[in-house]
């Protein structure tokens, strides 16, 4: 699995420092929240899977494969508002189902955000490593150690609760208590599973905490870094390639529109 | 001796690394276990429209079970996090939205728990709690899939599946798991110690 994710080339945006480039990928997110036409969502989704392919730094199939899902994310974003969406154009309408103009146009608008939205989400997520965002944000953000170390070292921790509840499966199947289907065996999930997971997973938790203090890593800011997270030219060239991707989408919205239709909300 | 006393002060206010990397391990824990349970999810889905709402109320799970176990201010907003930080970590291509859905949420449920001043930690608390991420999950969504614009039963029927899935599961099944904890035995080195206990050492 790791190898699957590891980048094949880098480009600016893996060069970039993570933080400010969470920072900036985070100002895109709200940006694309308030864009309300749908001709700028399609072309905002066209130009970040172009940018995903371009600037991942993964091979064209890798790619193709991660953004596959993106077909069955369009339709679960956009069917419950084509089907159940106010409208006052009434195209069909069967039992509660009413299919408008409005709340078609609006689901497909819906449909190309949530691509952008998850282009921009890959996009980060392709070209940041958990590690090197925590380094940043406690160098460049004052993000105190305790809080940075932690989330790092719970990392560490999953494979081991992973493990756990594979060994708790098979125990449950060997002991004849495993497949038991239904209603009961359902509400007896938490009792089962998640207590001995949870009580074991704590109970480390506060062992690994305890070594940590021990060693310091909840220390003041006045500390070193192993890995040093300076700001360099690549921040600019990121901010400067992810404006313009968010302009060209706008510039192609304003001039070559593809539905030509108003805001999508029923009263902006 | 001194230094004992304010050594135990400290524990009783901020958060330590202790509570922090508790935190980020329940709430991964809990991610895990929804894993599992999201055989469920999948079930219950296909059984009508938006009826995946009732099993909502896990998402919220892991920051009241947080509170119930550490009960200190804070936790049931890095909790929230962690469980997004989880997703940015394997590589989801939602992760940044669900940063922002899970802080709003996080702060909802915050804002519950300190209403009550940090006090109260019965499962009523803790269902209103969830009943809180949830409104902060609303907020959020009314900006990012235009819920206002459904049709009116579909809104009210959306919304109150998972107000009350979130009562139930984040206030009602999470008390119960915390009480389990409790008779297991892993909170007493947790919890801040409380006056009275100082003053019991007097008696």
């Amino acid at each position: 699995m790791k190898r699957f994710f590891e980048p094949s080339y880098t480009t600016w945006l893996h060069r970039a420092n993570p933080a400010l480039k969470l920072i900036l990928f985070v100002a895109l997110f709200v940006m694309t929240m308030f864009v309300h036409h749908i001709d700028a969502s399609f072309y905002l989704a066209c130009a970040f899977l172009l940018l995903l392919f371009v600037c991942s730094g993964y091979p064209l199939w890798k790619t193709a494969l991660l953004t596959a899902g993106f077909a069955l994310v369009f339709v679960s974003a956009s069917l419950t508002m084509i089907l159940f969406g106010k409208g006052a154009e009434i195209w069909w309408s069967f039992g509660p189902i009413h299919i408008s103009k409005e709340s078609f146009y609006r689901g497909l608008h819906l449909g190309f955000r949530s691509i952008a939205f998850g282009c921009q989400g890959l996009l980060f997520v392709l070209t940041s490593s958990s590690t090197g965002l925590f380094y940043a944000l406690m160098q460049r953000l004052k993000l105190s150690p305790k809080y940075a170390y932690s989330f790092m070292a719970s990392i560490r921790l999953l494979p081991m609760v992973g493990e756990e509840l594979r060994i708790r499966r098979e125990a449950l199947a060997v002991r004849g208590a495993g497949g038991s289907s239904g209603l009961g065996g359902l509400l007896r999930l938490p009792e089962r599973y998640a207590l001995p997971l949870l009580a074991q997973s704590i109970r480390r938790a506060q062992r690994t905490a305890a070594a940590m203090e021990v060693k310091r890593f909840d220390a003041g800011r006045r500390r070193t870094y192993y890995y040093p997270s300076p700001v360099t030219a690549n921040d600019a060239a990121a901010l400067l390639l992810l404006a313009a991707a968010v302009a060209a989408a706008f510039l192609l919205a304003r001039n070559l529109p593809v539905f030509g239709l108003g805001d999508m909300r029923m009263d902006p | 001796m001194s230094t004992q006393i304010s050594g135990a002060g400290a524990r009783r206010k901020g958060l330590t690394l202790t509570d922090v990397l508790v935190t980020v391990v329940v709430s991964l824990v809990l991610g895990v276990v929804y894993h599992v349970w999201s055989s469920v999810y999948s079930l219950v889905s296909v059984l009508f429209v938006q009826s995946d709402e009732l099993v909502y109320g896990m998402w919220f799970a892991a920051s009241t079970l947080a509170f119930l176990l550490i009960r200190k201010p804070g936790v049931a907003l890095i909790a929230e996090i962690a469980a997004a930080h989880l997703e940015i970590a394997f590589g989801s291509a939602y992760g940044i939205q669900l940063l922002l859905y899970s802080v709003v949420q996080g702060l909802g449920a915050e804002l519950v728990f300190a209403a009550f001043r940090y006090r109260k930690s019965s499962a009523f608390v803790a269902g209103l709690a969830g009943i809180g991420a949830a409104a902060g999950s609303l907020l959020i969504d009314i900006y990012y899939g235009y819920v206002e614009d459904y049709a009116t039963w579909l809104l009210i029927a959306k919304y109150a599946m998972r107000a009350v899935s979130s009562f139930v599961i984040a206030g009602y099944l999470m008390y119960a798991l915390a009480k389990l904890l409790e008779r297991a035995g892993v909170t007493q080195s947790l919890r801040p110690v409380d006056r009275k206990e100082y003053d019991a050492l007097n008696d």
